[in-house]
């Protein structure tokens, strides 16, 4: 069944799918990062399908925003965008492929059996992933990892603050000596 | 600061070195005569023991076609007095002298200089590069039987241009042609810089040795020829880690004309307008710093209202300078222009006198060998007064409120590109550079020329050596300036404006002189050499800017890239007098 | 959804990005003028009366400029990088309101873009992407300048935008809601700013370094890094960098209104909404009057102090604001 909203989920998600594999193939880490950010964003864009804006805005500002921003920040800094020509996983590679097609499997007899799931998918609760609703898990339910979570983040801003203590700007003002005319 | 007393009187030093120094008896000269095997201990000596500190000029004179070379050096003591010449006579075909960079490290450029333009070899300099020509340039053109490309004639006037009163073009009729030499196997067209490469290998070599713990990254920027804050084409290479410099060297010779070149053939009064190109914002000081030297050599003295004119005019062009280096300093600091313009609202009220009294603006042509060119004109001194009691005190208030209090201008300025008083003293830093590191010599106390005696002012000097220290030194020259000045329009007399009748050609005796004066930007010498004829023989500029710049690396050195043009902004250089 | 609907959206849509391009070209004449004022010049005069024609012949200008790519550039990148600047200055004042609503052809015409609950998030989600063009741009010109100037801005505005989100988050706690329409409303008694003066500092400051505007325009340095990340771009290129940086000028005057100086609320506006807009517009010139004035006057701070000023105080000013509203807001509301 064909309706507009599977077209846009498929094209969506091949997007998804594209641009995957294009940071996992590409050879240059900055396009890497890029496709990565595509990816984000258009993972966003299926949130946004889902009816879940806030979630959608979320992953926008979070991974596209911040986090790959220093992903990109340290790949320009260290100018660390050329990976090295050659094979660097070598036989290993072999493994990879083995552990990945065992991943693909899982996840397809999971598709295959639990085929309930997809109902579930299909129709989220309508305050699911709204502010309200987001902030009510985030300060009820879980109230106390997210308290312990915003200290230790605000532990680690404020030992980052003291570690990097530069010298202070002294405001004493400043005169000249004055050798006059008859020293 | 305390100065050590010499333990040694300079009698005492050149008793010590009987029959090595030789005082130079030829008619119209001063100083002794060394040998190069001597050079080293005696100047060291005379360093240490008597107090000679102070490295302000090294030059060369080629004495084609006698087969021999003289090299100049000028050496003064920071706590005042005159100089002490010292000159070295060495063969015109290998001429090598030992460098004096280990002991008066502000002779680097200078040697450089001389190695480039005379092809004196300085032995053991560190880094004896061409300076102002490109490497792979032939010749030593400073040298009297090199040519320049069309080349026409030893001395100015030519023929082609007078007296037969015929404009030409000299090209047409030149019996040398283009006179265009290129070394073997070069071709313009192909020609790339050499020099380049092993200047920046040899920079992060030197760098990369002082890293310990880390090995990082390390890259070298070109700041320039081409950049919107070097204040003309000069380039500043500089090795980078993250924001931090961890070396710099200047390149300059963009806009080298050679000056003195063609300052050895015009005639002595035809170097007057061209003084004038040297420091293009303070022209009427470079007029006369050259006016003394030459009258020195003529041995004649001008009149009092004329003494008076030129103290007049060089301080208003101290005022004048100083409101321009701050402003374009406020500029490097990154304001948008408008620190700039609003202080160089005032010069345009000064340039409107130079141009009652010169008819030019900028390049003044005023001053003449025994006075001035013209009197000052009716109602000038009127404006003068006006001037100095109204709207120049207004100004300096101005400066105080907006910027010497300013937060955002001390963050920036305070502890940055700082510069010691032993440093500021080796590296023969002039100036403003020099009194802010804390050394009180102005040559117009320390060795008072015209009638600079007369006035009360003071010489002010700062106690950190950094950028707001030059900043607060500038701004209080310029009120010492007014206060001169205000004596000065008090004072001045009537009479004469020149001695003597005015002459087309000066009547120069042989001999040597340097003539300096305590320009805007620094110490400003003139050695100019006499053979009797109406032209110059030797004509050697010693350019603040130029020497300032040898102190640019130290300064520069673990500050921030933002800092380092703060820095040279500091320093106040003008291209056209660094280049030369 | 009818067809009536979605044909106004475009016609809204487009129109807003004719307002902010053409404010664009605008605000480049009112800069210039108003520097051109503060700096005793005339300025720009010679293009029409009072050359209002200016940034006509501007455009003009750089439509026939060569556009130069290095040898080394990265192409593809470095074409990508002006777009991927200008989009997210195009897009983020889709969420702010310009008034309540007015009739036009006999229909009632909402005069906001969107109004959705999510707008400040939306704020955010936008700025934190429109690092990448200038990033991207430095990294791609592969100009030791160029990369410097990006790798400031990556840094700078990474830093500014937690002090930014806080200040944001300020008006979101006084109005109990993330939409502009609602912050706008609920600021009928009275302006945030009177209420939340340093959270509209904080949000000043940080939206300025956020804009590499003066004075913390790091990333294009003039002094030292001649252009920064746009050293190497010419004609239309450089231009979409321009338009991006005054589009986003306008931007933050526009949402800065919104959130702390009661947006399109004035006087009478609630008995002749068509006043909105203008006083939106009034509100942003003077934004805008300030940001300008800011640039003709003050020095640039040195990038580590700046760094060290976001870290050291903005953030934790921030911080404490944003707590101490949370308090309050209790203790009151009860």
């Amino acid at each position: 069944m064909l309706t507009t909203g599977t077209i846009i989920f498929g094209v969506f998600a091949l997007v998804v799918i594209a641009s995957a594999l294009g940071m996992l193939l590409s050879r240059n880490a900055i396009y890497a990062a890029l496709f990565l950010v595509l990816n984000f964003a258009t993972v966003a864009v299926l949130y946004l399908i889902l009816g879940a804006p806030f979630i959608a805005l979320v992953q926008i500002t979070v991974y596209a925003g911040s986090i790959m921003v220093l992903f990109l920040f340290v790949i320009m800094l260290l100018g660390a965008e050329k990976l090295p020509a050659g094979e660097p996983l070598g036989h290993h590679r072999w493994i990879a492929l083995l552990f990945g097609l065992v991943f693909l499997a899982e996840l397809a007899l999971f598709l295959v059996y639990r085929a309930g799931m997809r109902a579930a998918v299909n129709t989220p609760p309508l305050e699911f992933g709204s502010p309200a609703a987001v902030g009510m898990s985030l300060f009820q339910k879980y109230a106390l990892p997210f308290e312990i979570t915003g200290f230790i983040l605000v532990v680690a801003t404020v030992g980052a603050i003291l570690l990097t203590r530069g010298e202070g700007f002294k405001g004493r003002k400043r005169t000249l000596e004055i050798q006059s005319q008859d020293k | 600061m305390s100065v050590e007393k010499p333990v040694v009187s300079l009698a005492d030093l050149c008793s010590r070195y009987e029959g090595l120094l030789v005082p130079d008896e030829r008619q119209g000269f001063e100083g002794y005569l060394i040998s190069p095997d001597h050079l080293i201990s005696f100047c060291r000596s005379l360093r240490d023991d008597v107090g000679y500190d102070y490295l302000s000029s090294v030059t060369g004179v080629d004495n084609f076609p006698a087969e021999q070379m003289e090299v100049v050096y000028h050496f003064y003591r920071t706590t005042g007095g005159p100089s002490f010449n010292l000159k070295l006579q060495v063969s015109r075909h290998n001429p090598v002298v030992p460098s004096l960079v280990p002991l008066y490290p502000g002779a680097d450029f200078q040697e450089r200089e001389a190695w480039d333009l005379l092809g004196i070899r300085f032995e053991g300099h560190p880094d004896l590069r061409r300076i102002m020509m490109w490497e792979g340039f032939e010749g030593f053109p400073l040298r009297k039987d090199w040519r320049e490309p069309f080349f026409e004639d030893e001395a100015k006037p030519f023929k082609s241009r007078w007296p037969d009163g015929q404009v030409i073009r000299s090209e047409d009729q030149n019996p040398y042609k283009n006179n265009v030499r290129y070394p073997n196997d070069f071709d313009p067209e192909q020609w790339t810089p050499v020099g380049d490469d092993a200047l920046y290998k040899g920079m992060l070599n030197l760098s990369q040795n002082i890293q310990s713990e880390f090995k990082t990254d390390q890259i070298v920027v070109n700041l320039g020829p081409q950049h919107p804050s070097t204040h003309g084409v000069f380039r500043m290479v500089v090795v980078l880690e993250g924001e931090t410099v961890l070396s710099l060297k200047p390149v300059m010779g963009y806009l080298h004309r050679n000056h003195e070149k063609i300052g050895e053939r015009n005639t002595f009064l035809q170097n007057m307008p061209f003084t004038d190109r040297l420091d293009y914002i303070s022209s009427m000081s470079n007029n006369f710093g050259y006016a003394l030297a030459v009258e020195k050599l003529m041995g004649i003295r001008p009149p009092e209202r004329a003494e008076y004119i030129r103290v007049m005019m060089a301080e208003l062009t101290r005022f004048l300078n100083h409101i321009f280096s701050i402003g374009f300093l406020l500029n490097d600091l990154g304001a948008f222009f408008t620190p700039a313009l609003y202080a160089i609202e005032e010069r345009e009220l000064i340039l409107d006198v130079f141009e009652a009294v010169s008819g030019s603006r900028m390049m003044c042509n005023y001053f003449r060998f025994g006075g001035v060119a013209r009197d000052l004109p009716d109602g000038v001194l009127e404006k003068i007064k006006e001037l100095v009691n109204d709207r120049l005190p207004r100004k300096l208030e101005e400066f105080e409120r907006y910027l010497t209090k300013n937060d955002l201008v001390r963050i920036r300025c305070e502890g940055v590109g700082v510069l010691s008083p032993e440093e500021a003293i080796a590296l023969s830093a002039a100036g403003p550079i020099l009194r802010a590191s804390g050394v009180p010599y102005d040559v117009r106390r320390a060795d008072p020329y015209s009638i600079y005696d007369r006035f009360d002012f003071d010489v002010a000097y700062g106690l950190h050596g950094d950028i707001y220290d030059r900043y607060l030194v500038r701004v209080e020259e310029m009120r010492q300036s007014l206060r001169i000045l205000k004596q000065v329009v008090r004072d001045i007399p009537e009479g004469p404006i020149m001695s003597g009748k005015p002459q087309y050609q000066a009547r120069v005796p042989p001999g040597e002189a340097y003539g300096r004066v305590e320009g805007p930007k620094g110490e400003l010498g003139f050695y100019v050499v006499s053979n009797g004829k109406p032209n110059p023989w030797r004509y050697h500029v010693r350019a603040p800017s130029f020497i300032n710049l040898t102190s640019l690396a130290t300064m520069a050195k673990n500050q921030k890239i933002a800092d380092v043009v703060a820095i040279l902004g500091s320093i106040d250089i003008v291209l056209g007098e660094v280049d030369r | 959804m009818d067809g009536a609907m979605i044909l106004e959206w475009v016609i809204k849509s487009i129109f807003l990005i004719l307002v902010m391009t053409g404010g664009f070209a605008y605000v480049t004449l009112y800069e210039r003028k108003v520097l051109a004022r503060i700096q005793v010049r005339i300025g720009p005069n010679r293009a029409g009366p009072f050359g209002v024609l200016q940034p006509v012949a501007d455009g003009i200008k750089l439509i026939f400029k060569e556009e130069l790519v290095p040898a080394k550039a990265d192409k593809l990148i470095f074409t990508l990088a002006p777009v991927l600047t200008v989009i997210p200055a195009l897009i983020i004042t889709a969420v702010v309101p310009w008034g309540t609503e007015v009739t036009l052809f006999g229909r009632t015409i909402k005069l906001y873009l969107a109004d959705i609950n999510i707008a400040v998030l939306y704020l955010m989600a936008v700025t934190s992407i429109s690092i990448y063009g200038i990033a991207l741009a430095g990294w791609s010109s592969n100009n030791k300048y160029a990369t410097l100037g990006g790798l400031r801005a990556t840094a700078q505005m990474i830093s500014y935008e937690l002090a930014l989100g806080f200040a944001m988050i300020v008006p979101v706690m006084m109005a109990g809601s993330m939409s502009l329409v609602d912050i706008v409303e609920s600021q009928k008694p009275v302006w945030f700013v009177f209420v939340q003066p340093l959270a509209f500092l904080i949000y000043f400051i940080a939206a300025l370094a956020e804009i590499n505007r003066s004075p913390f325009d790091m990333p294009e340095a003039e002094q030292e890094l001649t252009a920064g990340y746009h050293t190497e771009y010419s004609g239309m290129k450089f231009a979409l960098f321009f338009m991006a940086e005054y589009i986003k000028m306008i931007a933050i005057s526009m949402i800065g209104s919104s959130l702390f100086l009661g947006g399109y609320r004035g006087p009478f506006v609630d008995q002749l909404p068509a006043l909105g807009p203008l006083y939106l517009f009034i509100k942003v010139a003077i934004v805008l009057f300030v940001i300008i004035w800011i640039r003709a006057t003050l020095p640039r701070i040195r990038y580590d102090r700046l760094m060290q000023f976001g870290w050291k105080v903005l953030f934790p000013l921030a911080l404490l604001n944003v707590f101490v509203t949370g308090v309050v807001l209790i203790l009151v509301g009860g």
